[in-house]
């Protein structure tokens, strides 16, 4: 997996490793990768930064939750501790106020119950035990008087510890209630009694059941033994242990996160109460916090996904826009050098050329001589056989010579260093002049010529008669290509501050492509055999080329061809 | 009248010998040298009327036999054999006191006219 994700990663910062498989168009490979790394570096910070937040508001919510919980816990057990402090203060005051005599007195002591049980709700009984662990007297709905009590844990805890605050148990009454005991010391006869009343759990059940509860959620009081003092919604009833698998030591207060034995979690807060066997617990399973995040995250999400949305659109506008130009700009770069190719191409051939025709020159002009001889001498012989077809075949030779010569001439003439004369020229003159110079033919074809010639073309520094040579080459061209009825448009205008163009457009066959490139190098014909030399593109490029222009050419199958003359204003440029 | 003097000097030997006698058939006085360091003496000795003579050829400067044959005697008329694309160094000849080119290949028609032009002036 995370070597999977390592490769894919490599693979975005090394298209040819990854992309190359998915996409055979480096330029779309190119866009996709762009725009996975702008997603990924514009919005996988937004994704953290969503996400830690998240966690933190919950986080948050879930603590302030705690504190709460916590909160209460701690009140319940401040009024839990109050109301045995209270009880306590009260069962001294009597123990203070009376006498071991005067309170095991019956009818004293039920007349004390009553007062109290008015002031102290839950209060069950009240009773008087010696120091020999006798009750000696009883109020309340038991008939318990003389219940020997010597043997019980709580009668000894409470000779020690003069106070004492027991379990809840079930007694002789069976019934769930707890006691308060306060020894009394009698010093005028060297012992002591003890004041004990009884009060119902169900007052220490409306303590815990104080706790602000939702469904699911518990609270009960247990003793440090784990049996539950008061009854709890679900983990069992009063008396019982109370049993949770690693519960922590329960020493002093805290509220902490557990796993429930179902698997759920909650959260577990408890408090020891101070001065009785007793802890409070709660135990809240439900989370009213998580669903604040709900609306939260809901927020969260649509801004997520309207952030996604406008971060992959504006990534993938930017990504178009980015490689459109690269791909603007290769197709430039691939452009000059196609045609910085083309130069270079045409003018090694034109050396080359120059060279042939030179060596082939000097073996021409010995034919000639050869040949002219040979006619000289037949024409002064007398009769010889056949006379007049030699001379017939002879001439034959210098037509050819002819030919050759011609083609050596034009080639040399134009591989030679031309001085071009720079006079200042109107390029619509030359234009008008040339077609003048093929009028007839144009006429005599039905072919419709269109002039588009721009007013106040700015004059250039050229040499007129090439100019003619290659417009002519050009016009003548077009006029060759096209059908009778078809069109020459021959429009001029400026170009930019430095140059001007002429452009000859006609509706002719046009040129298949992969010829395109081939029509500016020497000996290129279409023309049929004999009809031209195949050098009239390649000596009007070189022309153009050295008066410091460009010719360019478009074309199309059937739709016809258009050629672009680019020439300088100044000559100084050149 | 005496046939016109013409000497041509070119290293071809096949073309020059060729010229040569077409010309002589032509009635001219034609001889062909096929060394141009042989070219002043024979000019010197034989005084011709006209040299065609060709401006490039392996070892010697044209333009200083050219210079030579005018400095010897400025009234023998010399039109240039010129190669195509040796125009500048025809062009140069006619500078230094050349009377014409010709192009090779060598139109005979064209050749004799300019010949008998070349006479004509002297």
């Amino acid at each position: 997996m995370i070597k999977k994700l390592a490769s894919f990663l490599k693979g975005l910062f090394h298209p040819h490793d990854y992309f190359s498989i998915l996409s055979r168009d480096r330029y779309k490979s190119l866009k996709i990768r762009i725009v996975l790394i702008d997603a990924m570096l514009s919005l996988l910070p937004l994704f953290i930064v969503v996400t830690i937040s998240y966690f933190w508001f919950q986080h948050i919510l879930k603590e302030d939750f705690r504190n709460q919980v916590k909160w209460q816990i701690e009140n319940t057990t401040q009024s839990i501790e109050f109301f045995i402090d209270e009880k306590v203060s009260a069962l001294r005051f009597l123990a203070s106020s009376y006498t071991f005599e005067q309170l095991s007195d019956q009818k004293m002591l039920t007349d004390i119950f009553r007062k109290f049980e008015k002031e102290f709700p839950g209060l069950v009984d009240l009773g008087v035990i010696d120091s020999n662990g006798i009750q000696q007297s009883y109020a309340g709905p038991y008939p318990l008087t003389g219940k020997d009590y010597s043997n019980q844990e709580w009668f000894n805890e409470v000779v020690v510890r003069n106070v004492y605050v027991s379990d809840v148990f079930m007694g002789y009454r069976r019934l769930p209630h707890f006691a308060i005991a306060v020894k009394k010391d009698c010093p005028e006869n060297r012992t002591f009694c003890i004041i004990r009343a009884t009060i119902d759990m169900k007052t220490l059940k409306r303590f815990a059941s104080n706790i602000n509860l939702r469904e699911n959620d518990d609270a009960f009081v247990i003793n440090h033994d784990g049996i539950l003092q008061t009854p709890s919604q679900f983990h069992g009833n009063v008396l019982e242990r109370f049993s949770l698998p690693s519960l922590p030591s329960l020493q002093g207060g805290s509220v902490l996160d557990i796993k429930e034995p179902g698997g759920g979690r909650a959260i577990f807060g408890y408090e020891p109460i101070e001065n009785s066997p007793w802890i409070l617990v709660s135990i809240i399973k439900s989370t009213p916090y998580s669903r604040i995040p709900k609306i939260f995250r809901n927020e969260l999400l649509l801004i997520g996904i309207g952030s996604v949305l406008i971060g992959v659109a504006v990534t993938f506008l930017m990504a178009q826009t980015v490689v459109n130009r690269i791909k603007k700009a290769d197709q430039e770069t691939e452009d000059a050098m196609a045609k910085a190719e083309q130069a270079s191409k045409l003018a090694s051939i034109g050396r080359l050329a120059a060279g042939v025709a030179h060596e082939i020159n000097n073996p021409l002009a010995i034919i000639n001589e050869k040949a002219g001889l040979v006619k000289d001498l037949l024409e002064l012989s007398g009769d010889v056989k056949d006379k007049e077809k030699l001379l017939a075949l002879i001439n034959g030779i210098f037509d050819s010579v002819n030919r050759c010569s011609t083609i050596t001439h034009r080639l040399l003439g134009f591989a030679r260093r031309m001085e071009a004369t720079h006079e200042v020229l109107d390029l619509n003159d030359i234009v008008k002049e040339v077609i003048g110079f093929l009028e007839k033919e144009i006429l005599f074809r039905n072919i419709r010529l269109e002039l588009n010639l721009a007013e106040g073309l700015p004059k250039i520094e050229s040499d007129k008669g090439q100019l003619q040579q290659v417009f002519l080459n050009i016009i003548n061209n077009a006029v060759d290509a096209i059908e009778e009825g078809g069109l020459i448009e021959v429009s001029t205008r400026v170009k930019d501050k430095n140059t001007v163009l002429v452009s000859i457009r006609d509706t002719g066959s046009g040129i298949p492509k992969d010829k395109l490139k081939s029509i500016f190098e020497p000996f290129y014909t279409t023309k049929e055999k004999g009809e031209g030399t195949g050098l009239g593109l390649f000596i009007s490029y070189g022309i153009i080329k050295k008066l410091g222009g460009i010719v360019l050419v478009e074309s199309e199958v059937n739709k016809g061809t258009t050629f672009t003359v680019e020439l300088p204003i100044s000559a100084e440029a050149v | 009248m005496k046939p016109t003097k013409v000497l041509l000097v070119d290293d071809e030997v096949e073309f020059a010998s060729a010229l040569s006698e077409r010309l002589r058939l032509r009635n001219y006085d034609a001889k062909a040298l096929y060394h141009a360091e042989d070219a002043m003496a024979t000019i010197m000795k034989d005084k011709p009327d006209v040299v065609l003579l060709d401006l490039k050829m392996p070892g010697i400067d044209g333009i200083e036999v050219l210079k030579a044959i005018k400095k010897f005697d400025i009234t023998i008329k010399v039109i240039i054999l010129s190669g195509q694309g040796d125009r500048e160094i025809a062009d140069e000849g006619i500078k230094v006191g050349a009377f014409d080119y010709v192009m090779k290949p060598v139109d005979i028609g064209e050749i004799i006219t300019k010949i008998e032009q070349a006479k004509k002036s002297r």
